[in-house]
């Protein structure tokens, strides 16, 4: 007899069943043999791994992204220091140029309002460690000072005028001799030269031939 | 579309894990060890449940128990196990059993050999016969599983059974 003839006999309620299964292996496995019951701790590991599994992922997509974006933005960052290091002088045209255009649209373009170099020199004896010197000069006529503050020390401002016009002339001393330079920011002027262990940038609205009389009559007196 | 994994979890806890017992057990008499039987069925509920998007709704049980088949069949390779079966089976038929085996094998030696005997089996043969005897599978069921025809299933069964009662009847012997 096969088991799958007791198989169907035991269904059936059939008594040749008994004796049959007595001698079969099968039906003896069927019956007897160990089935091995998983132990309890095992179905508690599987729930926890399986919670781990399902847990959201961490959404390393994003970080990469956003590491990525803040790698580029400190890469720029540091090119640009980089370049404002690379060109000192334009970043002190930058200062100088703001300097002026701070002292026309306030109110504080003059702490020494006077058109007497003998004034406005003395004036600033007592408030800076050097002494700027102070001209009267033809067909720019001197307005008074104040004080700036450049590159970590204080500078004179020396201010003259032509017509409507005003020139900033700003004067500080400095170890190394500056290269004489001319150029136009904005729509402004510029120029800047050493002399006696000084800087001096002159700034104006004035058109480039006006600047540059200023500038040699200045520097001939 | 992917699964609200949530909803994946609590569908996969409800439809699969009541069939732990029945992945330990094919488990447990497939490696013969109840540590490797811990770890594999804990490895196939992770590979089940990664998976679950292919499972169509068919027998959990009958699915599970064929991963969990692979990665004891792989664990095995791996750790040199060779299948045992010896000769092509489907050109040897044997015969059914033994009509009338009259020794009454049911006695309490008998029973205690039996576990010994089941154990020697090939691993092949233990497979089939735990699927049927144990868990009950249909002989498509276990073809499905063990990836075989249904006639190899039928020729792997009626040997497991012969070497059974060889084993039974040499133990009370």
């Amino acid at each position: 007899m096969s088991c799958e003839i007791a198989r169907r006999m035991s269904e059936t309620n059939d008594p040749a069943l008994a004796q049959h299964q007595r001698s079969c292996p099968s039906c003896i496995v069927g019956a007897h043999a160990r089935y091995y019951e998983a132990p309890p701790t095992l179905e508690r590991k599987i729930r926890a791994s399986l919670r781990r599994e399902a847990a959201p992922s961490i959404p390393w997509r994003w970080i990469a992204i956003a590491a990525s974006i803040l790698l580029a933005v400190s890469a720029i960052w540091n090119l640009t220091l980089l370049r404002s290091r690379a060109a000192p002088r334009q970043l002190l045209a930058e200062n100088v140029l703001s300097a002026h255009l701070r002292s026309l649209n306030g109110t504080h373009l003059l702490d020494v309002p006077s058109t007497d170099q003998h004034t406005v020199k003395p004036w600033f004896a007592g408030k800076l460690d050097f002494s700027p010197p102070v001209k009267e000069i033809d067909g720019f006529p001197l307005l008074g000072g104040r004080i700036e503050y450049f590159e970590g020390h204080s500078a004179a401002a020396l201010v003259y005028g032509r017509r409507a016009h005003a020139i900033n002339l700003f004067v500080w001393p400095s170890a190394a001799a500056a290269q004489e330079s001319s150029q136009t920011r904005n729509g402004y002027q510029m120029r800047s030269w050493s002399a006696n262990g000084m800087t001096f940038w002159a700034v104006s609205d004035l058109n480039q031939a006006e600047l540059a009389d200023f500038v040699s009559l200045f520097r001939r007196n | 579309m992917a699964m609200d994994s949530a909803r994946k979890l609590a569908l996969f806890e409800q439809s699969v894990l009541p069939h732990l017992n029945a992945a330990y057990n094919l488990a447990r008499w497939l490696t013969r060890s109840g540590a490797d039987a811990e770890d594999l069925v804990q490895e196939a509920s992770l590979r089940a449940f990664r998976a679950f998007e292919t499972f169509q709704g068919q027998d959990a049980r009958a699915w599970l128990l064929a991963i969990v088949r692979n990665t004891c069949f792989t664990f095995l390779k791996k750790r040199g196990d060779q299948p045992a079966i010896e000769f092509d089976e489907q050109a040897h038929t044997v015969a059914d059993e033994s009509p009338d085996a009259e020794s009454a094998l049911v006695n309490q030696a008998a029973l205690g050999s039996l576990n010994n005997c089941l154990e020697a089996l090939p691993l092949e043969y233990r497979e089939a016969i735990v699927l049927r005897e144990l868990e009950e599978l249909s002989y498509k069921e276990i073809a499905d599983i063990a990836r075989v025809p249904v006639g190899t299933v039928m020729s792997r069964l009626a040997r497991a059974r012969k070497r059974l009662q060889q084993c039974l009847e040499g133990a009370l012997r």
